[in-house]
């Protein structure tokens, strides 16, 4: 444990707060370069065609163009992309699409010009001449025989598909008093942060080296994607990662990256690109859409015994995500419930929608809306109360640390506690009463529960059971450097980034701890450097991974540093170093407080006086410590392995009304009682959850994007994709339960993405009890008043997918 | 392309004259002319309110009005509005209440609230959400922006 707990647990200020308020931070689009030229592209107005002829001269003449990048560049320059898991059969991916295009949006040519302006202005002037031919945009479709090929070279538009069978699933259902069937849809959202994707390219000829500020939040892992596709050595590219204004597993296309820096190599000066929002919406990425087909065993009572799962996901036209949102739904497809037996069946396919990324969650909320969905429907069934059904299935709070089927290890939870904490906040009995009564007054009330696991940190192993054993990637981790300066101040740096989320504060407190010293005295730059900062393949920020990891570098670097210091301390006051204390700034003798030094003393000595005796051998004061998570596992031989490694959880609870005119669905309260263990800055953590929780609301009411028959995006601004405002989201309120992780050393877990994962399933119920009078079933998001009015006007008893 | 054009404009008390293509948004001239790139781009088509600036004592849209339009007016920005050394109220509060998390729609916000704040000194949480409703922020849902403009109201520093 740490030492002193005097910073971890306060929700102090952020450190981060004061530029961002002032003058607006210091992100990608505020950086420049003499002579930097500006990026736009010619995009795919097609889903899927043949790329007949490119005529890009009339743009090379254009005044102030630069130079331009085809598909024909990037063949001959560049390698086809590698998956973040390779795929045993991959199709060839490149940066500007090659020979085909295979989304309306994708790249086709790219022109580095004086402004962007000018780039723009020369890309209208590119003929392309395409062969059009039909698409396929479903995943159902995608399936069948006669199915359009969106990758021929891999025969098929399969990227992965394989059964996990967990436990006697057989035995469960001949044991079972009733089956229960579900079918229920997913569709493609995206949490779209507010600042675009960007990246600014430098080419090096004389050695043959590049330098790139941009956008990921898997540094190691893209610069090694870099390297492998210029074929070229990761240290001859430098990657700095500014402060990102939003990210949530958006800004991981590093396609984007090595179009902007083959365009710096050709133009022969620094290239810069800002996505715009159109861009942005068409072909940043979208969370998967999908469609999932459930089967309980259940018992009369409500005790659900085993469910079969069997899942397609269209992962769109792209590769660097296949199979991820599959693979990561194994870490919650028990949610809260003792689930004897689980089998699934996963299929990632690919069509001519614009390519997945990780969104907040990344498969997680539609793995909680299905099973939550499915514990509603197993109480309606039954009859039971929806509160009712949750506390017959829950792991008890003697169970943890518990193992689930697929073989994750719950670390800590008591959900029964937190679902009472939720319904005791909202009143549960007396809002049914007043349901009722609202009922007879024709007033549709609705009561929505959810109740989840919210995994975090990732063990990267998980790929394994698409590529094999022999994957090099396994595991999850992170690096930290700790230095002491020689004023008496701490220095952090870590292979984590900051997309908002204020890591910087959180770590400075974690430290500050560790080290002895005021808060303001441990700084943490927000800017990742390859060229300065520790990484591992793990490193960066995604998969609620900090709690458990970043944290744990920091300690492990501070605490060899603080190893350092006291040796040179006790060298310094001739005492022993287990008699040293270590507080404020100072290292004294136990008991004789007015015998010491200042660690700005000790430190300055470390640096300035090498003719010293060097007490631990060398001179300086500063520590690097690598940190891998000893519960990441590889997969067993029954496919089981520790997709991810912390688990969190909450209760959301949602009360809606839906105007029986309109059907326009009004959320009266929103709760929310969540349990990450113990918080660094419980004010981060709180915003972490709001922020979250609105995703999810937002992804439940708002926000599609939708395809035309022709694979066209209908949802290409912001006045088609619709956000949420102040002034259509619910205040959040709710309460923190604290179960701390017996497995993270600060006994932390995870939060930031976890209600994104809760929040569509509290809707979905709510919406579904608000409308019992009606008797419509809802299977599908976002619930929006037209096609509510739709489905009811037509008689239908079930709100589905969009057809 | 056409001519450039010759502007004149006051820009947080600091008068400026430039030459800039009439196509320049007013937006774009902050950030790459000017340097004030606490000014953020969030859509170029109005929604998300992350461009907003004060043109003569009115929020507006920058990246909805071009650069001219700015001519003999003042424009207020985000580095117009507090120092480090002295933080604007509805800053403080920002920074108090965690109003912000990757920080990129608050300049717009901050701006918002302000005029929010000055038309109506004691606004209702339903008030402070309509106000607000012009400017996106993906992070934070909203909650603790409200009670950071509500706390800023009821001390009543806001100018």
């Amino acid at each position: 444990m740490s030492t002193q707990a005097k910073w971890v647990g306060q929700a102090l200020e952020r450190a981060e707060d004061r530029t961002l308020l002032t003058r607006g931070g210091h992100f990608i689009d505020d950086l420049t370069l003499p002579g930097v030229a500006h990026a736009a592209y010619v995009r795919s107005p097609h889903a899927r065609a043949k790329i007949r002829h490119i005529d890009a001269s009339r743009a090379l003449d254009h005044p102030g163009v630069y130079a331009v990048v085809t598909g024909e560049d990037v063949a001959q320059f560049t390698r086809p992309q590698r998956g973040r898991v390779p795929l045993p059969n991959s199709p060839r991916v490149y940066a500007v699409a090659y020979e085909q295009v295979r989304y309306v949006g994708e790249p086709v040519v790219g022109i580095a010009a004086v402004d962007r302006a000018t780039a723009e202005d020369a890309a209208d002037l590119v003929q392309v001449e395409y062969e059009s031919l039909p698409p396929v945009l479903d995943p159902e479709e995608a399936l069948k025989p006669d199915a359009p090929l969106v990758f021929e070279e891999i025969g098929s538009n399969v990227l992965w598909h394989d059964t996990f069978p967990y436990g006697d699933v057989e035995a469960a259902f001949a044991n079972a008093d009733l089956v229960v069937n579900e079918r229920v849809t997913i569709h493609r959202y995206s949490s779209t942060p507010l600042e675009t994707f960007g990246v600014m390219a430098r080419y090096e000829p004389a050695t043959h080296s590049f330098t790139i500020w941009g956008h990921t939040q898997q540094p190691a892992q893209d610069l090694h994607v870099l390297a492998a596709a210029f074929g070229v050595s990761p240290g001859q590219i430098r990657l700095i990662i500014p402060p990102m204004g939003g990210s949530f597993g958006n800004k991981v296309r590093p396609l984007f990256i090595i179009a902007a820096a083959l365009l710096a190599r050709k133009a022969g000066r620094p290239v810069k690109w800002i996505e715009d929002r159109r861009e942005s919406l068409l072909a940043l990425g979208h969370a998967a859409d999908g469609i999932m087909d459930m089967s309980a065993a259940v018992k009369a009572d409500g005790r659900v015994l085993a469910i079969k799962f069997r899942n397609i996901e269209n992962e769109g036209a792209g590769i660097d995500f296949a199979g991820r949102h599959n693979l990561l739904m194994l870490s919650n497809i028990a949610n809260c419930y003792r689930l004897g037996a689980i089998s699934y069946e996963g299929y990632s396919v690919v069509t001519n929608r614009c390519p997945v990324v990780a969104n907040r969650g990344i498969g997680k909320p539609f793995m909680c809306f299905a099973v939550e969905r499915m514990i509603d429907a197993v109480a309606r069934t039954l009859n039971l109360d929806r509160a009712e059904i949750r506390y017959r299935n829950f792991i008890q709070p003697e169970a943890f640390p518990y193992d689930t089927p697929s073989g994750q290890t719950y670390d800590s939870g008591n959900y029964p506690e937190m679902l009472r904490k939720a319904l005791a906040l909202v009143d549960y009995d007396s809002l049914r009463r007043e349901q009722a009564k609202g009922r007879e007054e024709g007033r549709l009330l609705g009561i929505g529960i959810a109740t989840a696991v919210e995994p975090g940190g990732s063990n990267l192993a998980y790929g394994m059971l698409i590529s094999g054993p022999s994957q090099l990637l396994s595991g999850q981790g992170e690096a930290a450097r700790v230095r002491l300066e020689t004023d008496g101040t701490a220095t952090v740096f870590t292979g984590g980034l900051d997309s908002g989320q204020g890591h910087a504060t959180a770590l400075a407190q974690i430290v500050a701890d560790e080290l002895g010293l005021n808060v303001k005295q441990v700084r943490v730059p927000t800017t990742f450097d390859s060229a300065s900062h520790p990484y591992v393949m793990t490193s960066g920020v995604y998969s609620n991974k900090f709690h458990g990891h970043d944290t744990v570098a920091a300690i492990g670097a501070a605490r060899k540093v603080r190893e350092k210091l006291l040796q040179r301390a006790g060298a310094q006051l001739e005492a022993n170093v287990a008699d040293l204390e270590l507080n404020d700034g100072r290292i004294f003798i136990r008991g004789a407080p007015q015998k010491g030094i200042t660690i700005a003393q000790v430190a300055s000595r470390a640096y300035w006086s090498l003719a010293d005796e060097q007490p631990d051998g060398e001179p300086g004061l500063e520590a690097l410590y690598y940190y891998s998570n000893p519960l990441a596992n590889r997969p067993d031989d029954k496919k089981r392995v520790r997709v991810q490694l912390g688990f969190a959880s909450a209760a959301h609870v949602a009360v809606v009304e839906v105007d029986p005119e309109t059907f326009e669905i009004k959320i009266l309260r929103y709760v929310v009682i969540h349990d990450c263990g113990r918080q660094i800055n419980p004010g981060i953590v709180e915003g972490q959850v709001h922020g979250a929780t609105a995703h999810g609301i937002a992804a439940a009411l708002f926000e599609e994007f939708t395809y035309d028959e022709n694979g066209q995006l209908l949802t290409t601004s912001f006045m088609d994709y619709l956000k949420p405002t102040a002034a259509d989201l619910p205040d959040i309120e709710g309460d923190r339960l604290e179960t701390p992780s017996p497995l993270t050393l600060l006994g932390t877990k995870g939060v930031g993405e976890g209600g994104a994962v809760v929040a569509p399933a509290a809707i979905a119920s709510a919406v579904e009890d608000a409308l019992l009078p009606l008797g419509i079933h809802i299977s599908a998001l976002p619930i929006t008043p037209s096609r509510l009015f739709e489905a009811v006007s037509s008689g239908m008893k079930l709100y589905e997918k969009r057809k | 392309m056409s001519e450039k054009i010759s502007i004149t404009a006051t820009i947080n008390g600091v008068q400026h004259t430039a030459t800039v293509e009439p196509r320049r948004s007013l937006v774009d001239f902050l950030r790459h002319d000017l340097g004030l790139v606490g000014t953020h781009v969030g859509c170029e088509h109005g929604v998300c309110g992350a461009c907003t600036v004060m043109l003569d004592g009115r929020t507006v849209r920058s990246c909805l009005l071009f650069a001219a339009q700015a001519d003999g007016s003042e424009v207020t920005t985000i580095e117009g509005i507090g120092t480090d050394e002295a933080l604007h109220p509805l800053q403080v509060a920002f920074q108090q209440h965690h109003a912000l998390q990757c920080g990129f729609c608050t300049p717009g916000m901050i701006l918002a609230a302000l005029e929010l704040l000055r038309d109506n000194a004691d606004p209702s949480d339903e008030e402070i959400r309509v106000g607000l409703s012009g400017n996106l922020c993906m992070c934070t849902g909203y909650v603790n922006i409200v009670r950071a403009v509500r706390a800023a109201a009821r001390d009543g520093n806001v100018r």
